[in-house]
């Protein structure tokens, strides 16, 4: 077999401009490959950010008929020893670590007093409403179990900008203490926001944080749960990354049935010499093989210098992608492509497996050629 | 015929035609031939006579349109692919009109590969591949590799190569057309004087 390995790595660099271009094709699309996956990771990390850095947090617990009926009346059950509870967890962040809502207040602030008048509304309302900082708005609310109406008089402290039009133009935001006695539910909240420590702890189905929260009536869901449209929206971004690394092997493909074919007809006479002195079909085979692999070898080590250069470089300057909306949350930061091991180790050997396994044409042809044929001018 | 493992080569009837554009041409036309061990046998006809289609189909690298070929008694025609390719690697030596070394190899590496298919040990390759250079005039030029050669030298290492592995049978299809005559004549002086050793 070293034989063989020898040949086929000497074959390559007979005609090295040939060899350069076709590697640094099949390396250019490896590298290609490389840096999209690494995009698509980040602009995954972003998005989740985003979404979670709100007021959604990594997980939630709500009662279990809340999040359908979006009723004032299902309130969390036990929210104190529930807020106890979570302060004695080491996997869950401080309190008040999830919301950044304060960082997405344009005009006044996010209520730095403790006027229980305050409201912080978002700038489309402000828009629509046509109020602005210190103006006066009515909040009517119906109370939960009665459905009596309740109605106070608010003072605009604050407007906010997320971005998402929904948000900026659906939503407002009051002292807690204001909004349980409006909806007639003292003491009692719908919603706790948790932020963990790590967000993959969020990504862990068999963690015992859900089903110790999930009981008494109460539901603790992850991020994914609660956004299933992000959820999906990644996962067919999977798909797209699967698409996209099966075009850029067809293009690998053309590139390596093009070479070998071409060394193959150049090199006919040096291939039937070889089984007319007794190399067997299989020998033939494996050196072909052997050619495509050291191609392989070659091409993945231009891959992943390029795919590195140009992955990391961007790992550093980020691509600016700010308040574009993508699945109905909208790119807050800057998008750092994430390199990750698997990447390095995974597309490499994926690719040398490929490139293997599309060199077997040529290597059958050049097996089952006629040797007399081969050799008619020699002979 | 009966095979008869006297006879390196023996042949029957042996037809080839090739079909080309409709037509036929009868390359080879019922040749009857045997060639004993220890024979010098040359094969003389003009241009397009059929003698390079002869040569491979007693060679085993093509196949008759009809007729028996024996090699060693054995019959051609009932050999598998691998077969004949371990029959040639045992049995013949091949030199080429146009050298057709390996330019990748070197002149050691190109005199070796047959006895490395033959599964021989390094330290026998290397011995013989000393020997054998040394009687065809190439010491010390192991590793160089064939395109720094000249013609002569180029078709001395094929001479070396066919011979190293001890071939019952040496085949040298006009293994001078590619030389001078100077060179040519000293070239088959070396053929014939060289010894195979058993």
């Amino acid at each position: 077999m070293w034989l063989y390995i020898k040949l086929a790595w000497r074959n390559i660099f007979r005609n090295k401009r040939r060899t350069v271009i076709a590697s640094t094709a099949i390396g250019i699309a490896l590298a290609c490959l490389l840096f999209f996956d690494s995009f698509i990771i980040g602009l995954e990390h972003n998005m989740i950010a985003s979404a979670t850095s709100s007021f959604l947090g990594h997980a939630q617990i709500h009662r279990q008929e809340f999040r359908h009926t979006q009723e004032p009346a299902y309130t969390i059950n036990n929210p104190d020893q529930i807020m106890q509870s979570l302060k004695q967890e080491t996997i869950v962040q401080a309190e008040k670590a999830v919301s950044k809502v304060d960082d997405a207040v344009r005009k006044g602030d996010f209520f730095k007093g403790q006027k229980p008048q305050d409201i912080v509304i978002g700038s489309e309302l402000a828009e629509i409403l046509e109020v602005s900082l210190g103006e006066r708005v009515v909040l009517t609310l119906a109370q939960a179990e009665s459905g009596d109406l309740s109605q106070d008089m608010f003072r605009v402290s604050g407007i906010y900008h997320f971005g998402v039009r929904e948000m900026d133009s659906g939503m407002v935001f009051i002292h807690i203490k204001k909004a349980q006695d409006m909806l007639n539910i003292s003491g009692q909240v719908h919603e706790i926001a948790i932020k963990f420590k790590s967000l993959q702890y969020a990504s862990d189905d068999n963690l015992a944080f859900w089903s110790k929260y999930s009981h008494n009536g109460n539901e603790a869901l992850s991020w994914g749960e609660l956004l299933p449209d992000l959820k999906g929206v990644f996962e067919m971004t999977g798909v797209f990354r699967s698409v996209m690394s099966l075009l850029l092997m067809f293009v690998v493909i053309f590139g390596i049935v093009n070479t070998l074919f071409m060394s193959l007809y150049e090199r006919m006479f040096e291939l039937g010499v070889l089984r007319a002195v007794g190399t067997r079909p299989w020998g033939v085979m494996k050196l072909m093989i052997c050619e495509s692999g050291a191609l392989a070898v070659l091409s993945i080590a231009v891959g992943l210098f390029l795919g590195l250069i140009i992955t990391g470089l961007f790992t550093i300057t980020g691509i600016d992608y700010r308040g574009i909306e993508f699945a109905g949350s909208v790119i807050q930061e800057v998008v750092f492509p994430v390199m990750k091991p698997f990447q390095f180790i995974i597309y490499p050997i994926g690719l040398l497996l490929f490139m293997v396994l599309v060199g077997l044409y040529p290597a059958v042809v050049a097996a089952r050629m006629s040797i007399a044929d081969a050799i008619r001018k020699s002979l | 015929m009966k095979e008869n493992t006297k006879h390196i080569i023996a042949t029957k009837d042996l037809r080839k035609i090739y079909k080309e554009d409709g037509l036929e041409v009868e390359a080879v036309r019922g040749v009857d031939l045997t060639i004993e061990s220890g024979e010098f046998s040359a094969i003389v006809g003009p241009s397009g006579s059929g003698k390079t289609t002869f040569l491979n189909i007693i060679s085993g690298l093509d196949t008759p349109s009809s007729g028996d070929v024996w090699l060693k008694g054995r019959l051609l025609t009932r050999l598998s692919g691998n077969e004949l390719s371990d029959l040639r690697r045992d049995n013949i030596g091949f030199i080429f009109q146009a050298y057709n070394l390996i330019p990748v190899l070197t002149v050691e590496e190109n005199v070796e590969y047959v006895m490395m298919l033959q599964g021989l040990p390094k330290h026998e390759r290397h011995q013989r591949v000393l020997n054998i250079l040394k009687q065809v005039g190439l010491k010390g030029m192991e590793k160089r590799f064939p395109p720094k050669l000249s013609g002569g030298q180029q078709q001395r290492v094929a001479i070396a190569r066919a011979m190293v592995s001890r071939p019952a049978l040496i085949l040298a299809d006009e293994p001078t057309a590619n030389l001078d005559s100077k060179t040519g004549t000293a070239l088959l002086q070396i053929m014939t004087s060289m010894e195979i050793p058993e």
